[in-house]
């Protein structure tokens, strides 16, 4: 338990902690200029791949729970709760 | 109900929390980037009014309905407005803001390649806001 | 439990009565005939929009006036009283109580409907749900504005009312032997969302008189041509209808929360943590109204405390879905009408929070604001969710209100064809926002994928239509001559349910 909290603790600073480096590191040089459509477009596609990723894993999860636990599965067994005054 | 252990909740609400975290460092850094104006970014003042842009280079040039810009330079925008709100949009080079009657709203943008563009109002004006277009022309430059 | 009255009686003794399940039914039959309207305004909306050019619509300024009285219907006049009309019927039940704690001023918050939606609807104005000047105070035609203004006004005092009225019932009126941890989630729903309706209507209530003396010309708040500021009605606007959007949804959920323990045969996984991620969404709803105003130039600051606060928000709600699919987890689920409305609803709670975060991901909004994908993002929540949790407790209850049995196999089309249409219209509203088309226009340039995804949509939208025909049959013929329901367990769910006051879960 203990050990999952901090493992939790520790992928969440590594993820922070590159765009925070990338922050102080930005430098701005006349002439070039930042694409704001690679940059916008950039951070929309990372924020979908997440999205797709995490919407899967639920769906997926939704979706096998449908199947798996319908009452007309062969594998259906009463939850503990039927027949008692829940 | 209460009285059971309830530790999966939590380690989900804490990825949820982590997942929202690194959204929000990673929109704070790309906003942080895109928000910063060049210094050498000519001005250009885009005024909406019902139901059409005029454009005004920093050499006094006007333009209605169309605008045109060079290559590989920056141009900022000032966006303005003379009755309602509008809002100014190059869908192609994600450029947005609202003209906002009393207020002087900046957007910047640099276009790379040569081509035309569609401008669009994308905030409700009224009865043509539907057609409140003009078209951006980028060019080679001219010296 | 039954809900209403099963013997006929004279309809004026329905109308003029207080008590609180004849009240939840002109509630509910108010809110459903609104449902009908509004949805007809969806479809005239589709039409128009299936080609380039006018198409059943002969002008923009009629265009602009049913899209705006659409959304005006369907959030005010739908949504709001549907699930006061679930409030109605249940809170009292669920906190042991004869009735609302106010009866006659539960009559009075109900009759002031009717009137606001004949002013919106005979007004039928033109600026948009939101009203937003100076176009509404220079250029809106009255007196189409002036009734709408008028109209929102007292929906905003008959929500006020209503929500006294809950929270009054739930705190005050409780049986003494049930603790507030007691009581269902559906009536903690109910508790949290009137608290939000008392904290931010009374803004927005404000901002309309304003907007009204700026109409007359006798005050300048928001006009610019008497030094006013626009911008000062979007937040007061956004101040209430943000945390309004959680009065909408958090009803919806909590009547998924009476749906999904009941048909999964198991109680909710954990109570308890329902009710903090209720209490925490009425909280935080309050902190991330400006996110809906990104592109009206505001500092980078303002944006990101903004954006910080719109995605505290999605903790507390995936909480919810956590403990849904936990609840459904080694249960054995009866999927009649109302749990494959439920379920869906769920599914699509998903994508709708997913595209919020997108919305709030400050440069994002640059693609998305004011494009369709906004309108298909807010649409997954509003209809996707909302409307599906709604529609589903409007079959879960319909045996215990008339004594008799919906058509099983028609309300089962009914969520099939819905929730269909509802992928097609609104998935594809988002990419369409992404190829940039703006919303509420009348016409649009004839880009092919533009054409084509308005196309999809439309499609969509009447595949919607279609099964809210099949509905509205269904309703109408299931009342009348439906199988007679067995109204303790209409369901056949075996077993007797009760309510978590009463219950003795062996894990307690």
């Amino acid at each position: 338990m203990k050990f999952l909290f901090g493992f939790l603790l520790i992928v969440a600073v590594l993820l922070a902690l590159p765009a925070v480096d990338f922050v102080f590191a930005a430098g701005d040089e006349p002439g070039k200029y930042l694409d704001r459509r690679v940059v916008i477009w950039n951070l929309f596609y990372k924020m979908m791949t997440v999205a797709f990723t995490v919407g899967s894993v639920v769906s997926g999860t939704i979706i096998w729970q449908v199947w798996r636990f319908r009452e007309s599965h062969p594998k259906a067994k009463p939850t503990s709760f039927e027949g008692t005054d829940w | 109900m209460s009285g059971h252990s309830n530790w999966p909740e939590w380690i989900y609400v804490t990825v949820v929390i982590a997942l929202m975290a690194w959204v929000g460092a990673e929109a704070w850094e790309a906003e942080r980037l895109v928000e910063h104006v060049p210094e050498d970014a000519k001005t250009i003042i885009v005024t909406g009014q019902q139901w059409f842009w005029t454009f005004e280079h920093e050499d006094g040039t006007k333009e209605i309905g169309e605008l045109h810009v060079e290559v590989g330079k920056a141009y900022k925008f000032e966006v303005v407005s003379k009755d309602v709100n509008h809002s100014f949009n190059i869908h192609d080079y994600v450029v947005l803001m609202d003209a906002i009657p009393g207020r002087v709203n900046t957007v910047w943008f640099a276009p790379d390649k040569v081509g035309e563009h569609d401008i669009q109002c994308r905030e409700y004006c009224g009865l043509i806001h539907y057609n409140m277009r003009g078209k951006l022309y980028v060019e080679e430059p001219s010296h | 439990m039954t809900l209403e009255l099963q013997k006929p009686r004279p309809i004026w003794q329905i109308m003029f009565s207080t008590h609180h399940t004849d009240v939840g039914l002109l509630y509910l039959i108010s809110s459903l005939t609104f449902l009908f309207l509004g949805g007809s305004l969806a479809l005239a909306i589709r039409a128009e929009l299936f080609l380039p050019g006018s198409q059943i619509i002969a002008d923009s300024m009629t265009f602009n006036r049913i899209f705006t009285v659409h959304g005006t219907t369907l959030i005010f006049l739908f949504i709001i009283p549907f699930a006061s009309a679930v409030g109605n019927y249940y809170v009292p039940i669920m906190v042991r109580y004869k009735d609302m704690a106010y009866p006659k001023l539960n009559a009075i918050a109900f009759w002031m409907i009717p009137p606001a939606g004949v002013l919106i609807w005979l007004g039928f104005a033109d600026f948009t749900w939101y009203a937003t000047p100076p176009y509404s105070i220079i250029s809106a035609p009255g007196p189409a504005a002036d009734m709408w203004i008028f109209g929102l006004k007292i929906l905003g005092i008959s929500s006020v009312l209503g929500a006294l009225n809950f929270v009054v019932t739930i705190l005050k009126c409780k049986h003494p032997d049930m603790s507030i941890g007691q009581i269902p989630l559906l009536a903690w729903s109910f508790l949290s969302s009137s608290l939000i309706i008392i904290v931010a209507i009374p803004t927005f209530a404000a901002a309309l008189l304003m907007l009204l003396t700026d109409r007359l010309g006798v005050s300048g708040f928001f006009n610019p041509a008497m030094g006013g500021d626009p911008i000062a009605y979007a937040h007061l606007f956004w101040f209430t209808f943000h945390p309004e959007v959680y009065v909408l949804v958090i009803p919806a959920i909590g009547m998924m929360y009476e749906i999904i323990p009941r048909f999964s045969r198991k109680p909710i996984y954990s109570y308890n943590s329902g009710i903090f991620a209720f209490v925490m969404l009425s909280l935080v709803g309050f902190s991330s109204w400006a996110h809906h105003m990104y592109a009206t130039g505001m500092s980078f600051t303002e944006k990101t405390v903004f954006m910080v606060g719109t995605l505290a928000a999605v903790p507390a709600s995936a909480m919810h879905v956590f403990n849904f699919v936990a609840t459904m987890w080694n249960a054995r689920i009866r999927f009649s009408t109302p749990m494959m409305w439920a379920v869906g609803g769920i599914a699509l709670f998903f994508s709708a929070g997913a595209g919020g975060v997108v919305n709030s991901a400050m440069p994002l909004d640059f693609t998305t604001h004011d494009t369709y994908w906004v309108v298909g993002h807010f649409h997954l929540f509003v209809m996707g969710t909302i409307a599906f949790g709604s529609l589903g407790f409007l079959y879960y209850m319909f045996p215990y209100v008339t004594g008799r049995l919906y058509n099983e196999t028609l309300g089962k089309i009914h969520f099939i064809l819905a929730f269909i249409g509802t992928v097609l219209v609104f998935f594809t509203q988002h990419i369409l926002g992404l190829y940039g088309m703006p919303r509420r226009i009348y016409d649009y340039p004839p880009i092919p994928e533009w054409i084509a995804m308005n196309q999809i949509a439309s499609i969509g939208a009447m595949i919607i239509g279609t099964s809210m025909v099949i509905f509205l049959a269904n309703m109408i013929y299931s009342a009348g001559k439906g199988k007679l329901a067995d109204t303790d367990d209409p369901f056949g769910l075996g077993g007797k349910y009760y309510y978590p006051f009463e219950a003795k879960n062996p894990s307690h």
